[in-house]
């Protein structure tokens, strides 16, 4: 890779936090004298996969279901868990940088990771992808639950990270002729934007096309659809509304040219500027558009470039 | 120019933002259209416009405008108010007509920005 | 006391719609591009800072009896504006500067200081 390859602000955070910052610190655990019988309580009740076998608060052993199984079908339900656990455990230290943890999913597929202090051997947690997902998007204060945001790609961040490509999606709902809540889409992207660590200028210039998209939405149909997806190299914005359609592009692409009845100028609206302003801000535009069916409009702004 | 000479000149009453008035604004923009706003304003200007609506508030976020000053007179209701509280901008208003509020301004030093300088700034 | 010509000269605006009176005096100024606000508010012989390009722009000139039209942002009035322009007398003038800029070359000139326009709300 180049030297001057840019890191997103997720990739960036997963350098920045570290391991004990977002791992959960209340830990099921088990002692090695105790039987494996006893273990089944445990993995029943907990529903969880593996238990960090702790003696004196040090981590000796980890045991997983299969082990435990195994022992089922053996009859050894009364020997001690040290005995069928395994020794060598794959650990993380809680001083460690999350790109570590991420690291060792990946390479080793478990589902979750003792995580003890350096030095010490003392178990302090236990991690799971859902931990670390949790925490990157805690710490770039995105509220994946609020309305405005319904679909957030979340799930993916952890293979984009591993796969060094980090791919966000936020999706608005804009209603139609809604003037006392036009323009919050726009202005939540520009917020979350501004949180991703991309630059100001394309913050910007992301946040004035998707603006005029959702106006256009609120102004001339009953509603659609703001779809955004931000990857490391590209902003991409998508408008999408099932309204009355644009009969002839080329006219509604020319400053000036605007059908916004008298009542939306009124308001500021309908000098006819809003597609020029976003093919001006983007570094691609696309816009389609079906009479009696709908409108589609792709507006993608290039990270890094300009 | 700070914020407080702004009020000075144009004779202008604080509806938001009295701990910002010794915030600089550095350019001018006059408009009543919020494409014009979008595609003209500089991050940092101070927007005259005679337009209360929400959308005023909104358009001033998303084209980093540092403060409006409603020209005629006219004033924002509570809503639009509160908006611009949690957005953080400060917001004046005048009785002055808005060509009277530029013409001042632009005698007293604040700048604007047209066509050209866009032209010029894209190569 | 400046004239329209003066202005156009000083200001280096171009003409696109060149029937009207050019030497008409100009005292005052209105800027708004929201119609229904020029309407109420503007003054006989006043010259009109807009970035409206429609043909609307010339129906309310002539309503009010406005000295002229400056559109700003290098904006182009549409075809049928310039014609209406044209029937209708009005003089329509583009600039590259903003409204914000041409307003405070106007004011340099000494239009719309002091006078009645100042006090209209
Ligand atoms: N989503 C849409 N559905 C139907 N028609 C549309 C849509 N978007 C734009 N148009 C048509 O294209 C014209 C030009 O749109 P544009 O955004 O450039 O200007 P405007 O919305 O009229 O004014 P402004 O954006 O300056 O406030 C509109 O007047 C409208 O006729
Ligand atoms: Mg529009």
């Amino acid at each position: 890779m180049a030297e001057d390859k840019k890191y997103t602000k997720i990739q960036e955070l997963t350098y920045e936090l570290k391991v004990g910052n977002v791992m959960t610190k209340k830990v099921v655990t088990v002692s090695p004298k105790k039987t494996i019988y006893k273990l089944r309580n445990i993995l029943h009740t907990k529903r969880i996969s593996g238990t960090p076998v702790v003696d004196k608060g040090k981590l000796v052993g980890i045991i997983s279901t299969e082990d435990f199984m195994k022992c089922l079908a053996k009859g050894e339900t009364n020997i001690p868990v040290e005995e069928r656990m395994t020794k060598k455990v794959e650990t993380l230290y809680a001083d460690e940088p999350l790109v570590h943890a991420v690291r060792k999913f990946d390479q080793y597929g478990f589902g979750r990771f003792p995580v003890i202090e350096r030095g010490k051997g003392k178990l302090v947690g236990i991690i799971t992808k859902g931990d670390i997902i949790k925490g990157l998007l805690k710490k770039l204060e995105i509220d994946y639950h609020k309305e405005e945001i319904h679909r957030y790609r979340a799930s993916h961040i952890f293979e984009d990270i591993v796969a060094d490509r980090t791919t966000l999606t936020f999706h608005y709902n804009v209603v139609g002729e809604d003037f006392n809540r036009a323009g919050e889409s726009a202005s939540g992207l520009k917020r979350t934007l501004f949180r991703l660590g991309i630059q100001p200028d394309s913050v910007r210039r992301a946040a004035i096309a998707a603006y005029e998209a959702e106006m256009n939405i609120v102004v001339f149909t009953e509603g659609g659809k703001l779809t955004v997806s931000v990857e490391t190299h590209r902003i991409k914005i998508e408008a999408s509304d099932s309204g009355p359609g644009i009969p002839d592009i080329e006219q509604a692409m020319q400053p000036g040219f605007s059908t916004a009845p008298e009542r939306i100028r009124e308001l500021g609206f309908g000098a006819g500027m809003g597609l020029l302003n976003i093919k001006n801000c983007a570094d691609k535009m696309n816009l389609t558009s079906k009479v009696g069916k709908g409108t589609h409009l792709e507006a993608i702004i290039y990270l890094n470039q300009r | 120019m700070t914020l407080n000479e702004v009020k000075e000149i144009l004779e202008a009453e604080v509806i938001i933002g009295s701990d910002k008035l010794k915030m600089e604004v550095k350019i001018g923009c006059a408009a009543d259209s919020m494409s014009d706003i979008l595609a003209f304003a500089k991050p940092g200007a101070l927007l005259l416009t005679g337009l209360t609506n929400p959308q005023v508030v909104y358009t001033s976020e998303i084209s980093d405008i540092k403060a409006i000053c409603f020209v005629r007179g006219k004033k924002p209701d509570e809503k639009v108010i509160k908006l611009a509280k949690s957005k953080n901008l400060p917001m004046l208003m005048t009785h002055l007509p808005m060509f009277e509020s530029c013409g001042r301004l632009y005698a007293n030093g604040l700048i604007g920005i047209g066509y050209l300088d866009i032209e010029k700034k894209n190569g | 006391m400046i004239t329209l010509k003066e202005i156009i000269q000083k200001l280096n605006l171009e003409v696109m719609s060149a029937s009207g009176d050019f030497d008409r005096e100009i005292r005052g100024g209105y800027v708004s591009d929201l119609l229904s606000d020029v309407i109420a508010n503007s003054k006989e012989g006043n010259i009109w800072i807009t970035l409206q390009t429609h043909p609307n722009i010339v129906a309310v000139a002539t309503l009010k009896e406005l000295a002229g039209i400056i559109i700003v942002n290098k904006r182009k009035p549409e075809d049928e504006t310039l014609k209406k322009a044209e029937e209708e007398n009005i003089p329509v003038m583009v600039t590259e500067l903003s409204a914000f800029e041409i307003v405070g070359g106007l004011y340099e000139l000494g239009i719309g200081r002091a006078t009645e326009n100042a006090k209209e709300v």
